[in-house]
């Protein structure tokens, strides 16, 4: 499995009056792993959500291989074949199981219930909870459901993984085996991951940092050249 | 089927939610069972007033206020009888509120030898033979003291008890049978019935007789079992749309109760629903879950409802002080009925509430914080 190659140009995201994100256009290689950073407001959060087809643009395009995601007609098809999200607050669902909870993307994928659970548990294991798949997320610490939610995302065998501020609600001993977490799985599988954070740490384990600052990327990447038909 | 397996687990790990919100959809089938119980008790005891055989007919005066206000001329009889596929008619007086210690309790006024008094089976003694004699059922007889040779006394009358007789029927075995004349002299009917019990020949069907006796009687209305016989009164009937608009309220109240429950989980689990759409669940397949939830909800709230429904009938009877007239009937259509009812409440008031949920927005999963 490797990893998607990234692609925005022009990128426009207004809400009523307020304009989010103004004529962002950058790109990331496949196999990258990016920090995005900026302060709180600055953006970071839509360019994820644009990304990962949560939301559309108002303007521009933004292309994930050769999928265009500003003009889907079936984002759920895209973010559970192609796309893992990570967000700052876990969102495991309470009432499932840790396992349940990992198996939500094969499910919705339809995915046999012997692989599932397979996978489930081989994910589990990954991060290092593999004796806890029948606790409930109310039984488990904050690392630990962040650590969770972090083999959620990668149920899908993604070629994108996005976090949003995936260490921002967790202590430096949690957050270190987080980063580790994905430094490893872009080791292992060569996927791309995208990741917005506070956290300078991050810089100094990724490829390099993308800097926003009021919905402008005010540091494009060195990959920011990729034009479209580069892409396709 | 992974989807309704995780639905019911998620329902069994929040049993408090799960128990409220089946017991407002309890409350709305237990509602539905006891009037359709009663409905249909009042209905089956309407039916047996006068012991009709399957191939007999009662004759009452249409749009009579009820079963025993009825009043026909006894001159029918004969043009009756010569009404082809009849092959008996015989009139009978009904009276009511004439046994002063047990006023619920029905008098039949009818002529001995008739098809109709032939029926009675006698525990003891045998039918009456002369104007000052009277035939009493056997829970009449019981609750009044009353046997062979005893007196019962009607109106102002005072008979002789020839005979108690048993058919379980609860309308007969709480009454007692008076010769006709004596009935009308009570009733001030001379030369009137309340009503004509008709026998037909063996050739005749029911639905035939009933097309002919209509065309040439059109001031007559035939009945031939329960339903019909309710329909004899207008205050009966009128009893039967009060139940019928109480059940389609209930329902109603049932529906709402279970779609406002389901919207209210809905919206207090928009985060929830908006991280499946976020891991790749399509609207259909959240939609999906959320009607799972609302039927298997429902179907428990149904199986309470129904326990409910069999104690509140009789609770409902007795609270209105009628047990001597009505014994609630809860059949298994009726269960089945209101299980069907559940089921339905389930699938319809979790549409829109699905709808909804398959809507949420993802991107707000990822904004909060």
């Amino acid at each position: 499995m490797s990893g998607a190659r990234i692609l925005l140009e022009h990128v426009n995201r207004a809400h009523g009056a307020a304009q989010i994100l103004h004529d962002v256009s950058f790109g990331v290689e496949p196999g990258e792993l990016v920090a995005l950073t900026g302060p709180s407001g600055s953006g970071k959060t839509t360019l994820l959500q644009l990304i990962g087809s949560l939301d559309t643009p108002t303007s521009g395009s933004i292309y994930v291989d050769d999928i265009p995601v500003h003009t889907l007609k079936h984002p759920a098809k895209f973010r559970r074949d192609v796309v893992g999200f990570v967000f700052q607050l876990h969102h495991l669902l309470p009432s499932l199981t840790v396992q349940e909870n990992v198996e939500l993307t094969m499910v919705a994928a339809r995915v046999s219930r012997r692989e599932r659970h397979a996978r489930a548990q081989e994910l589990l294991d990954e991060v290092g909870l593999g004796g806890r798949s029948r606790a409930l997320p109310s039984d488990l610490s904050g690392g630990e459901r962040q650590r969770v939610a972090v083999a959620r995302a990668l149920a899908g065998r993604p070629r994108l993984i996005l976090a949003d501020e995936p260490t921002g609600s967790l202590d430096s001993v949690a957050s270190a085996r987080i980063w580790a977490l994905l430094a490893g799985l872009r080791e292992r599988h060569g996927t791309t991951i995208l990741v917005a954070s506070h956290d300078p740490s991050l810089l100094e384990q990724s490829d390099r940092g993308i800097a926003i600052a009021d919905g402008r990327v005010s540091v494009p990447a060195n990959s920011g050249q990729l034009d479209r038909e580069e892409v396709a | 089927m992974t989807t309704v397996i995780q639905t019911l687990a998620a329902l069994r790990r929040r049993p408090m939610r799960t128990f409220l919100t089946a017991l407002g959809t309890a409350l709305g089938i237990a509602t539905i069972v006891a009037l359709l119980a009663v409905a249909g008790g009042a209905q089956q005891s309407a039916g047996k007033f006068l012991n009709l055989g399957t191939s007999d007919l009662g004759l009452f005066q249409k749009d009579a206020a009820d079963p025993t206000t009825s009043v026909l001329p006894l001159s029918m009889v004969p043009q009756l009888r010569r009404t082809p596929g009849i092959a008996a008619a015989t009139p009978l007086v009904l009276l009511v509120e004439q046994i002063k210690k047990s006023p619920a309790a029905i008098v039949f006024g009818a002529n001995p030898g008739t098809f109709v008094t032939d029926r009675y089976v006698f525990t003891h003694g045998h039918m009456f033979r002369d104007p000052h004699q009277a035939v009493i059922g056997s829970d009449l007889a019981a609750s009044l003291h009353v046997g062979i040779g005893g007196t019962l006394t009607v109106g102002r009358r005072h008979f002789q008890v020839t005979g108690v007789y048993h058919i379980g029927v609860a309308e007969q075995d709480e009454g007692a049978v008076i010769p006709l004349g004596a009935a009308q002299a009570i009733s001030s009917k001379i030369d009137e019935a309340t009503t004509i019990a008709v026998s037909l020949s063996s050739t005749t069907s029911r639905r035939a007789a009933v097309r002919t006796l209509g065309h040439r009687f059109p001031g007559l209305l035939v009945i031939g079992d329960g339903v019909p016989a309710l329909r004899a009164g207008v205050n009966a009937e009128l009893l039967s749309n009060i139940a019928l608009v109480l059940a389609v309220i209930a329902l109603l109240i049932g529906g709402i109760g279970v779609m406002n429950t389901m919207l209210m989980a809905v919206i207090e689990r928009r985060s929830e629903f908006a991280l499946l759409s976020a891991v790749g669940w399509s609207g259909p397949q959240i939609a999906a879950r959320v009607i799972v939830e609302g039927v298997a909800t429902t179907i428990l709230g149904a199986a309470i409802g129904l326990l409910l429904g069999v104690v509140g009938a009789h609770l409902l009877v007795s609270v209105l002080g009628a047990q001597e007239f009505v014994t609630p009937d809860v059949t298994a259509w009726d269960l089945g009925r209101a299980l069907l009812v559940g089921v339905l409440l389930g699938v319809l008031g979790g549409l829109y509430p699905a709808w909804r949920a398959a809507r949420v927005s993802p991107a707000q999963v990822l904004a909060q914080r």
